[in-house]
């Protein structure tokens, strides 16, 4: 580590931060005030950060500063930036999907900025427009060459905009928007626009807004409010700002999460009820929606989008299976062949996980508390055990239940000296984080989102993400997937906004099967697929539409 | 009504044994005899089964007298039976009809041959496969229909047939649809298949898989795996879909999709797993190449057109017990594999008895579910369709977990309130599709 150290003062004592600067790198005072001020930022972000990440006391915090790496970690994401800076100039070859735009809160663009608020600056783009509420305007080009590339590997969005244009079937719809703002939701936001609806947008996870494209889509006259690295007042702000505006009255919401459903209301309870319906994405959000439906506080239909047979086996599934192996690379380096990986939970994401696992040589295990899906594991030749039988032997850990504390601090106190623990679940709490920052252990940043946890013996555990859900912060959600979700999701809105009265009640419905099958299809033609269609004496036989749907609501794909 | 029909009741020792092996892979079914077996929970019960009569079936039926049925069986296939598991069960007393090859008539009189309990006492519960039997008592015995408790269905083609007759109001009592529990699609008709398919192709012909080209029709749970088990085998593996997110099923896992008529002139395998109708019709025979071997995994024989081969084909030799070559006017050669019957069962033994395990334990709970917790018809009402509770879902499948060595988490309190989830299960919502 400290020859690494070495090198890198190396390399980076004659240059400064910004290549318009470097002229004036000769002149000592400047570039060591600059120095000065980014590493100042660089505390300040690192501290907004932790702030956030639960169960962490601020008295913590100055112990994590005060130890001596913090320099050489600091010079560690110092030469990223660099190598993130020379990256973007080639940008055309680089996807939207790149480690770029996910990796950490040491990306660059941010932290330039990070003096004033957003709130605080008044930008407008080229048209003089002006309500909108992000990072940096200037970014608008790269955010757009994003998008156009997303674009690419999206087709069924493309495609739903060429057909549904002349129909227009989203005219007087009004949405208010909750998602995160990535290059892929970008594509589904002007989609929407192209089908005639009106939005407003702000983000459902304060580190997960692409910047740039944030600003592309500002600077096409869309009322964004969101940047990377918001604070939790920042959040609900923006939420505030989509909601309520001059002249805007929202009649729909597309949700992740349940934050914006959430905030409406409570704050807008009149807003809520002459609305036309919610289409919500993620667990967590479906599940309060039920909770409100029981209760009987749910005062329009919505719909769970979660549950549709896309985005559950696709999604989950496959997204999963592809994002892993590359969190699990970019943030470690490891050799797959040969190791002990335990996965914890064989559900959808499971069984994504343990696929690309085994495909690439590792020994998997898999702890489970559902007999049904413990008996999966068997068939697919997976061993099934306790956490506690493979704790010691392991080298990944792998948490995917949508639990907590699945891995205590008692396991991790047993772990080996150099296994890798991370989550994919969607919430933090899978890995129990909090438990590790007592004073006898010592964290120790390796590069973005890997920490070294130290025990007094010496032997460490490698964190990543700080169990947060790894493949949002280490790595990319591959764009076709995206493509999927963001599909099933505005054909959610349409059949929501354009459902007859009284189809639609008070409840929390499932994407009828049709739509989902939809979604299916305008994804084919990626693969060259081709169907098949079934001659009217077999739709006779089989009791089934030519159109579908093919399958009964029961049937699990 | 004679007691038994087999093709050989001095099979009966050969089939004991192999019914003993089958009993050690069998634990859910074990576990029921040994749990239920003293308060005899089906006393009364007057069952008239429909199911392909194998080894494993045996075990079933067993486990059914264990439990106090009075049954009467037949095989729900021409092809599917094994001789000496039916010699054994006809040996212990329970009359079962039922032999390897028989004929449409023969079939049809076996079924009937089940209707009728000693004393004149005619049957009060069916178990089903393929709902042939709940067809001709419909058809034919409709005064059989009122004293009828239930009927527990087998298979996806069976289901279809049932729901057809929900949906015209016609059928006459409650029904449990056993095949979409998750102990059974996903298992039985996945993994089972991924296990028969291979065996019954190698056993009929000497092919080698590496190398060849299969067009499997259908990615259900039986397509899903028939290519898994080709692919793993060495095949190029091209599926035809009709419907869309299946179709993109295949096309994540690495298959090509295409339409059959496309996938024909390339495959030198072709298997049908579509319960659907004319799915290999002639144009599409016309185009596979010379010596293609052509099967079927569903339940009926019609997904090929073998009448269309009988008619066309210049030359029918049989090579061997369900082998057959066809001569075609084009010149090439067409094997067809069981008559277009099911091949696992046709040119092998079936499934491995741990999966038929779990179907069977399902339909065993469904039969005790019918006849002891339905009074008056109050939980399945008549004329309609059901699935097994999860909770028994999940009791089928921990009923299997000690035979893999699992051992299973248990949820904390803390982590039960928070998921919002009872210790014990159910653990998921009707909604998950595993």
């Amino acid at each position: 580590m400290s020859t690494m150290e070495e090198q890198h003062s190396m390399e980076l004592r004659p240059l400064s931060p910004r290549c318009d600067v470097a002229a004036k790198a000769n002149d000592q005072h400047v570039s060591q005030e600059l120095e000065e001020k980014r590493r100042q930022l660089r505390r300040q972000i690192s501290k907004n950060r932790r702030l956030f990440s639960r169960g962490l006391s601020v008295s913590r915090l100055d112990s994590i500063e005060s130890t001596a790496s913090v320099d050489s970690t600091e010079q560690i994401s110092f030469v990223e930036d660099k190598k993130v800076r020379k990256k973007r100039s080639m940008s055309r070859s680089v996807s939207a999907s790149s480690a770029d735009s996910f990796s950490s809160a040491s990306y660059s663009s941010s932290e330039d900025e990070d003096d004033v608020s957003p709130r605080e600056k008044s930008q407008s783009n080229s048209k003089g427009f002006s309500d909108f509420c992000i990072r940096n305007i200037k970014h608008a080009d790269f955010g757009r060459r994003e998008i156009e590339i997303a674009e690419q590997e999206m087709p069924a969005l493309t495609d739903l905009r060429r057909r549904a244009q002349a129909d227009k079937p989203l005219s007087g719809a009004k949405i208010v928007g909750c998602t995160h703002i990535s290059a892929q939701s970008a594509v589904l936001i002007e989609t929407l626009t192209a089908l005639g609806a009106k939005v407003r947008w702000c983000a459902c996870n304060i580190y997960s807004t692409q910047n740039e494209v944030a600003a592309a889509l500002a600077e096409a006259g869309y009322s964004v409010f969101a940047w990377k690295g918001e604070e939790e007042e920042d959040f609900w702000w923006c939420i505030e700002k989509c909601i309520t505006s001059d002249g805007w009255h929202p009649n729909m919401i597309l949700d992740d999460g349940g934050d914006l459903t959430h905030s409406i209301i409570k704050k807008y309870p009149t807003i809520f009820r002459g609305m036309k319906g919610i289409v919500e994405e993620s667990v967590t959000g479906v599940h309060r929606l039920y909770q409100l439906a029981k209760t009987a506080k749910l005062s329009i239909p919505a719909m769970n989008v979660n549950d549709s047979v896309t985005k559950q086996k696709f999604d989950n599934l496959y997204s999963c299976r592809e994002s892993i192996l590359d969190g699990l690379k970019r943030t470690t380096d490891i050799m797959f062949g040969g190791k002990q990986v335990v996965v914890c939970g064989y559900g959808e994401v499971g069984k994504g996980v343990c696929s690309a696992l085994r495909g690439l040589g590792s020994v998997v295990y898999v702890t489970e508390i559902d007999p049904i899906c413990a008996l999966q594991a068997c068939m697919d030749g997976i061993r099934v055990v306790r956490l506690n039988e493979v704790v010691r032997s392991g080298d990944v850990f792998i948490t995917c239940t949508g639990n907590k504390n699945v891995i205590s601090r008692e396991s991790l106190d047993r772990m080996k000296s150099g296994a890798i623990v991370c989550n994919m679940g969607h919430s933090n709490t899978e890995i129990d984080v909090a438990s590790l920052k007592t004073n006898d252990l010592t964290w120790e940043k390796v590069r973005s989102q890997v920490d070294h946890i130290i025990w007094p013996d010496g032997k460490r555990v490698v964190l990543l993400a700080e169990g947060r859900l790894l493949n949002l912060s280490c790595s990319t959600v591959p764009s076709f997937v995206l493509s999927i979700t963001h599909c099933t999701q505005a054909l959610a809105l349409i059949e929501l906004f354009n459902a007859p009265e009284g189809r639609y009640k008070q409840d929390v419905y499932l994407l009828p099967k049709k739509m989902d099958e939809y979604v299916a299809s305008l994804h084919l033609a990626t693969f060259d697929a081709h169907l098949t269609e079934l001659s009217d004496d077999q739709a006779k036989y089989l009791g089934l539409n030519k159109s579908g749907p093919f399958k009964p609501n029961y049937y699990r794909y | 009504m004679s007691n038994y029909k087999v093709a050989d009741i001095g099979l009966a020792k050969a089939g004991r044994k192999a019914i003993e092996i089958a009993e050690n892979e069998m634990p859910g079914l074990m576990s029921l005899r040994k749990t239920q077996g003293k308060t005899k929970p089906l006393a009364g019960s007057r069952i008239s089964g429909c199911l392909h009569m194998t080894v494993q079936t045996a075990v079933l039926i067993e486990t059914l007298v264990d439990l106090g049925a009075e049954v009467r069986w037949c095989s729900s296939d021409i092809f599917s039976t094994q001789d000496e598991a039916a010699a054994a069960i006809a040996a212990t007393g329970i009359s079962v009809f039922a032999w390897k090859g028989e004929t449409e008539e023969e079939y049809e009189w076996c079924i009937k041959q089940t209707l009728i309990f000693p004393d004149k006492q005619p049957l009060n519960m069916i178990l089903d496969d393929g709902a042939d039997l709940t067809k001709l008592v419909h058809k034919q015995y409709p005064e059989l229909l009122n004293g009828i408790k239930g009927i527990s269905e087998q298979t996806t083609t069976g289901v279809q047939v049932l729901n057809a007759m929900v949906r015209d109001g016609i059928l006459a009592f409650p029904a449990i649809d056993i095949n979409d529990s998750v102990t059974k699609s996903k298992f039985d008709n996945l993994y089972g298949c991924r296990e028969s398919i291979v065996d019954g192709i190698r056993r009929a012909t000497h092919i080698m898989l590496a190398g060849s080209v299969a067009m499997v029709a259908g990615f259900g749970d039986v397509g899903k795996g028939c290519a898994q088990a080709l692919r793993g085998s060495g095949c190029r593996v091209l599926v035809t879909e009709i419907d869309p997110i299946v179709a993109m099923q295949a096309a994540m896992e690495g298959y090509e999709v295409l339409t059959a008529h496309h996938a024909a002139v390339k495959a030198n395998l072709v298997i049908t797993t579509t319960a659907c109708t004319s799915v290999i019709d002639g144009s599409i025979l016309e185009l596979l190449p010379d010596n293609a071997v052509v099967c079927n995994m569903g339940q009926f024989d019609t997904e090929i057109d073998v009448s269309w081969l009988k008619a066309t084909a210049l030359k029918k030799t049989t090579i061997r017990p369900q082998v057959d070559s066809y001569l075609l006017p084009n010149g090439k050669h067409i094997l067809v594999l069981a008559d277009g019957h099911l091949v696992n069962l046709g040119c092998a033994k079936g499934h491995p008895s741990f999966v038929m395990s779990t179907s069977f334990t399902n339909q065993v709970l469904a039969q005790i579910e019918l006849w002891t917790n339905n009074q008056d018809c109050k939980n399945y009402k008549k004329g309609k369709l059901y699935t097994l509770p999860k909770y028994l879902d999940e009791e089928v499948a921990r009923l299997h977990l000690d035979h893999l060595g699992v051992e299973l988490t248990k949820l904390t309190p803390k982590q039960s309130k928070y998921l919002g989830i009872p210790v014990n299960g159910p653990f998921k919502s009707d909604r998950y599709r595993y």
